[in-house]
C-alpha cells in the first residue's frame, strides 16, 4: 500500500500555507549572496593566478618617441640583467592602445599622446628576487620608471573578496535563521490547530517521535518546494543580471562566469533549506510534546 | 488488570469529579460503567485509558502505577488500550480503512500486514464496501463501527466504549455490545460506559455505578428486575 497523505490534515489548515513562498523568498536571497561570495572568489583567485610571479614596469613618456624607446631599452637591460628576471617584455603599443580604449576611444594609441610605456615582467619562481633593490636600480638608470609588483593592488583585491564572502556567509546564517524561525511558528501553529488529534494519536499509543515525523516530513517537502521556486527565480535574475554584464564586463570589468561551484551551490540550497526545515520542526514538535501528558 | 484505589481527579483547579474511587477489574471481564449524565464516567474512563492523572489514589494498568510510570512508557500501555470514543473521534480527512489503520501504523506494523488486517476487520464490522469511504459519507453507525474497528484492531488487552449506543438506533447498539461479547469471549476484558439501564438489564455483566462522583460496584443479579 502506498500512503499518499499524511496522518494529521495539514491541507485542511493554513499553518503552513506561507511557508513554501517565505522559504522561496529566503532561497532566493540566499542563492544571490552565494554566487555573488563564490563568484567573487573565482575572480580574486583568477587574478590571482594571472598575476602572481609578475610585475609591470611603467616608463614615463620623454619628450620624443625615440628617447622613450631608449628609455625602455635602458629599462629592460636593467632587468634583463637582474638575476631571477626570467623575462621582460615591452607592452606593444596596440596593445596599451587596447587597455586604454574603453576610457580615450579607439584611437588613443594613433593621437600620439603622451601615453606611458609598460613592461611586462615575469621572475623566475625558483628565484627570490628582492624587488626593492630592483626598484632602485631601475629609477637610478630609468629616473621615470616606476616599478609596480601588483603586490598592493593583490592584497587590495585579496581583502575586497575576502569582505565579500564573509558579508555573504552572514548574509546566508541569518537567511538559515530566518528560516529556522519561519518554520518554528508555522509549527507552532500546526501543533495548536491539530491539538486535539494530536491528542488522539497519543491516546492511541503514537510516541512523540511519530508525531514530530508527520511534522518534519510537512516542513521538509514546503520548504523542498519553496527552495526550488527560489533558486529558480535566483538563477533566472543571474541569468538577467550575466547578460546585461556582458558588454560591460567586455570594456572595463573581468570575466564574471558563474563557475561550477557557484552552480553547485545553488543546487544544494533547496536541499539545505529542506534539512534545515525538517531538523527545526523535529525539535520545535519534540520540545512541544514534552509538555504535554 | 486494572485497579483503582483511593482515587479522585479534577480538571486543572476546577472541583473534584471523582471522589475516593476505588475497584479492580480482572482480566478478562466484562463491565458496565453507569450513572446519570455529568456523574464522572468519561472521566473515569480517561484515568483508564491514560489521558489523564489522578489528582490522589493510586491507579494501576496492567501493573503499572501510573502517576510513577515514565512518560517514555506510555505509549507502549495506550497500545494495549482500545478505546471507542463517544464522539467516535475518527479523522475526517482520512478513509475508514486509513482511520483503523492508524493505530497499526502508529505501532509501526508492516504496511502490507496492515492492509489485510485493516481489509478483513471492515469487512467482519461490515464495512467490507466502505473501505475508501471518508467519515463525512458515513453514517452514526457507520463511523461508530469504524470506531470500534480501529480500537479493536491492535488486539487490545483492555477495550473502553464510551456511550457506544448512544447515536444510534437500539438493534445496532445490540449488535455492538455483542460485537463486545465475543471480544470478551476471547479474553479482551471490556468496560462499556453507557446511562442506557434498558440495554444494561439486558445482559448479564458487573455493573460500576458512579453517582455525584462517588462510586459502587454491583452484581448482575441486582439489575434482573430493571
Amino acid at each position: 500500500m502506498v500512503r499518499r497523505q499524511f496522518d494529521l490534515p495539514f491541507a485542511d489548515d493554513g499553518s503552513g500555507r506561507f511557508l513554501p513562498w517565505m522559504i522561496a523568498l529566503m532561497v532566493y536571497l540566499a542563492s544571490l549572496a552565494t554566487v555573488a561570495a563564490l563568484t567573487t572568489r573565482e575572480v580574486v583567485e583568477r587574478w590571482n593566478a594571472g598575476l602572481e610571479g609578475t610585475a609591470t614596469v611603467e616608463v614615463g613618456p620623454a619628450a620624443d618617441d625615440a628617447t622613450t624607446e631608449v628609455l625602455v631599452a635602458q629599462a629592460i637591460a636593467v632587468l634583463r640583467n637582474t638575476p631571477g628576471v626570467a623575462a621582460a617584455d615591452p607592452v606593444p603599443a596596440d596593445e596599451i592602445g587596447r587597455l586604454l580604449e574603453p576610457w580615450l576611444g579607439p584611437d588613443a594609441a594613433r593621437e600620439n599622446l603622451p601615453i606611458p610605456r609598460l613592461i611586462d615582467v615575469r621572475f623566475d619562481a625558483h628565484t627570490n628576487v628582492d624587488v626593492a633593490a630592483l626598484s632602485r636600480a631601475l629609477v637610478t638608470a630609468v629616473p621615470s620608471a616606476r616599478f609596480d609588483s601588483h603586490g598592493l593592488w593583490l592584497d587590495r583585491l585579496q581583502a575586497l573578496g575576502d569582505s565579500v564572502q564573509l558579508a555573504a556567509l552572514v548574509i546566508v546564517v541569518l537567511i538559515a535563521i530566518a528560516a529556522g524561525a519561519t518554520v518554528v511558528f508555522a509549527t507552532r501553529a500546526g501543533l495548536a490547530v491539530h491539538a486535539k488529534l494530536i491528542e488522539l494519536m497519543h491516546l492511541i499509543g503514537s510516541r512523540d517521535s511519530y508525531i514530530a515525523r508527520q511534522f518534519q516530513f510537512h516542513a521538509m517537502s514546503l520548504a523542498l518546494r519553496g527552495g526550488v521556486v527560489g533558486v529558480l527565480i535566483g538563477a533566472l535574475t543571474l541569468g538577467a543580471l550575466t547578460v546585461m554584464w556582458r558588454p560591460i564586463q567586455q570594456a572595463v570589468l573581468p570575466d564574471l562566469t558563474i563557475g561550477a561551484s557557484a552552480l553547485v551551490a545553488l543546487a544544494l540550497l533547496p536541499l539545505l533549506a529542506a534539512a534545515i526545515a525538517t531538523l527545526t520542526a523535529r525539535i520545535t514538535v519534540m520540545r512541544a510534546l514534552k509538555q504535554m501528558t | 488488570m486494572v485497579r483503582f484505589q483511593g482515587v479522585a481527579m479534577r480538571y486543572a483547579n476546577g472541583p473534584e469529579v471523582l471522589k475516593d474511587v476505588t475497584f479492580h477489574l480482572e482480566a478478562g471481564s466484562y463491565h458496565f460503567l453507569t450513572g446519570p449524565s455529568g456523574a464522572g464516567k468519561s472521566s473515569l474512563l480517561r484515568l483508564m485509558y491514560l489521558a489523564h492523572r489522578a489528582s490522589r489514589g493510586t491507579v494501576k494498568v496492567f501493573g503499572h502505577d501510573i502517576a510513577a510510570t515514565p512518560r517514555r512508557l506510555l505509549p507502549g500501555l495506550r497500545r494495549r488500550v482500545g478505546v471507542v470514543f463517544q464522539d467516535f473521534r475518527l479523522l475526517d480527512h482520512l478513509s475508514a480503512r486509513d482511520n483503523v489503520a492508524l493505530t497499526l501504523r502508529i505501532a509501526g506494523v508492516r504496511e502490507d500486514t496492515i492492509r489485510a488486517h485493516v481489509a478483513e476487520l471492515l469487512s467482519w464490522v461490515g464495512l467490507g464496501d466502505r473501505l475508501d469511504a471518508t467519515p463525512a459519507t458515513l453514517s452514526d453507525g457507520e463511523k461508530q463501527r469504524v470506531a470500534i474497528a480501529r480500537a479493536v484492531i491492535g488486539r487490545p488487552s483492555l477495550l473502553l466504549a464510551d456511550e457506544p449506543t448512544g447515536s444510534i438506533d437500539e438493534s445496532q447498539g445490540m449488535r455492538i455490545l455483542r460485537l463486545f461479547e465475543e471480544l470478551n469471549r476471547i479474553g479482551t476484558t471490556v468496560v462499556v460506559a453507557t446511562h442506557d439501564q434498558r440495554l444494561i438489564a439486558r445482559f448479564n455483566h458487573r455493573v460500576l455505578r458512579l453517582a455525584d462522583g462517588q462510586f459502587s460496584v454491583e452484581r448482575p443479579t441486582s439489575l434482573s428486575g430493571i
